[in-house]
């Protein structure tokens, strides 16, 4: 009777944006960034790949609730790169790194078929 | 480093200094042992496994001068995929090199961001057997269909139903009189010219329209020309019927997440282990070896001869370890035999439902997290 609709889970609603950010006022290069609608298969990855990074001082993600659908991931970074650019980087190498996979898999896949007939 | 040299007996010493370094088996930028098991391997004990973490963090070992980063090129160079089995309903294949976050994404895209197509309403002209309507209804919804999602596109509320977003299917079975019979799902029938029931007309001199509106056939796309769409599984039981009763009803299928309900998941199930690794930590011999190889259920272990009548026990297929740690269990048990799991090797099972095949869906999953990805950054700016 009270459960929200399945569909609010990935349908971001007129109006809001899907990631925002927000610089924390009380220590230098350190954000939040807000994404709605995505939770932890979105969250954990970038975590990690946050963490592979040497100028990100702390990387971390939380869902503040179970029934309200958004991550937020902070950032602190050094001196050396910002919040902004550590996550753009970790997404661009994300990218890469599942393309990567994805070929990867899919050689595998055309020479264990070609050396086996099913 | 304060380097100092190790006098050996000169145990009074005060502030005797020494560094990891001296020691004749560290090789300089590497991690020492005991470093290296704690950073790629989970060891199983018999009550909890340790070192469960992953440290992934590049500073993690700053203080000894190890550089702990992963750079794309790293990545690269150690990631493998290797296929153990594949058929065209389940596969199971190896992923090295990769992080946990990552093997569980594919998992939980696999269980529920992969579309597939579902049947989503039914419509019940006449229903006179012991299977309620709506109970009919969930069941008929659970049968997988055999049709690719990536030809449909998605139905929103305020769509009309076409050959584009919509699979219609119809059933009618009837009993006869003094018999019982079984309906299953091969009784489903495809409709590729779209839905036959008329909708009740507001005007009397209108055309009768029907509940989805076809502009063309479906049968007319030379992908489901050869190859009818139809439930994946035909022996699927839909409902029983008695002594002249009788079901009528059709079944408009669309597509959609398994976040929604879980009838639109494309796999039966998929699932990850890490690879198992088996150590004998001292030699096992006799009976203690005949005790080992009867002990554990998987059979991981095995006896070999070493003459002079004596037995000895090996590790034969650490692979098939499923951690029931009966090796471990009991007095002294945990001197002889080490459980570990190796922390970035991934064996995958991946069973389909008949949608797709298992490896067009893995290729499906990576493409869904890298469009996540792409909706992440880019709408940033």
């Amino acid at each position: 009777m009270n459960a929200p609709d399945r569909y609010e889970r990935f349908v971001v609603p007129e109006g809001t944006k899907k990631v925002s950010y927000e610089r924390d006022t009380k220590i230098i290069n350190a954000a939040s960034f807000i994404i709605e609608r995505e939770e932890h298969t979105i969250g954990n990855i970038v975590r990690m790949q946050l963490h592979l990074d040497e100028n990100v001082l702390f990387a971390g993600y939380k869902l503040p609730h179970p029934l309200q659908y958004k991550i937020i991931i902070r950032i602190h970074t050094t001196s050396q790169s910002s919040p902004m650019q550590a996550y753009n980087l970790a997404i661009n190498d994300l990218d890469k790194e599942l393309d990567h996979l994805r070929s990867a898999f899919e050689d595998e896949i055309a020479n264990y078929s070609s050396t086996r007939e099913y | 480093m304060n380097e100092k040299e190790n006098k050996g007996g000169n145990n009074d010493e005060p502030n005797k200094k020494f560094s990891i370094w001296d020691l004749p088996d560290v090789p300089m930028g590497q991690l020492p042992p005991h470093l290296q098991l704690q950073k790629t391997r989970v060891v199983c004990k018999a009550d909890a496994p340790i070192h469960t973490d992953n440290i992934s963090y590049s500073g993690a070992y700053a203080s000894i001068g190890v550089d702990n980063s992963v750079h794309l090129d790293l990545f690269r160079d150690n990631f493998k995929v290797n296929v153990i089995r594949l058929t065209k309903e389940d596969m199971e294949f190896d992923m090295i090199g990769i992080d946990p976050a990552l093997a569980n994404a594919f998992r939980r895209i696999l269980i529920s961001e992969v579309p597939t197509m579902a049947i989503e309403k039914v419509l019940i002209a006449y229903n006179t057997s012991v299977v309620q309507d709506e109970v009919l209804a969930h069941r008929l919804g659970l049968v997988p269909l055999k049709a690719d999602p990536r030809l449909f596109e998605y139905l929103s509320a305020n769509d009309t139903p076409n050959e584009k977003n919509t699979i219609v299917f119809k059933l009618h079975a009837t009993c006869k009189r003094g018999e019982r019979r079984t309906v299953y799902s091969e009784e489903l029938k495809w409709l590729p010219k779209g839905s036959e029931l008329i909708k009740e007309a507001g005007q009397a001199d209108s055309k009768p329209t029907t509940y989805t509106s076809f502009t063309c056939s479906q049968d007319m796309l030379p992908e489901f020309s050869e190859d009818p769409i139809s439930p994946s599984e035909d022996k699927i039981i839909l409902a029983k019927l008695g002594s002249k009763q009788e079901i009528e009803l059709e079944a408009h299928a669309v597509k959609g997440l398994g976040k929604t309900h879980a009838k639109w998941s494309p796999v039966a199930t998929a699932w990850y282990r890490m690879l198992p690794e088996v150590l004998l930590l001292e030699d096992v011999e006799d009976e203690v070896a005949e005790e080992l190889v009867r002990r554990c259920p998987d059979k991981v272990f095995d006896i070999e001869d070493i003459g002079h009548g004596k037995k000895r026990a090996t590790v034969a297929r650490p692979r098939d370890c499923r951690l029931c740690r009966e090796c471990v269990r009991g007095e002294g048990w945990e001197e002889r035999v080490e459980l570990r799991r190796v922390k970035d090797h991934f064996i995958f099972t991946v069973e389909s439902t008949g949608v797709l095949p298992p490896e067009v869906l893995f290729t499906e999953a990576v493409k869904i997290l890298e469009e996540k990805c792409e909706r992440v950054i880019s709408e940033l700016s």
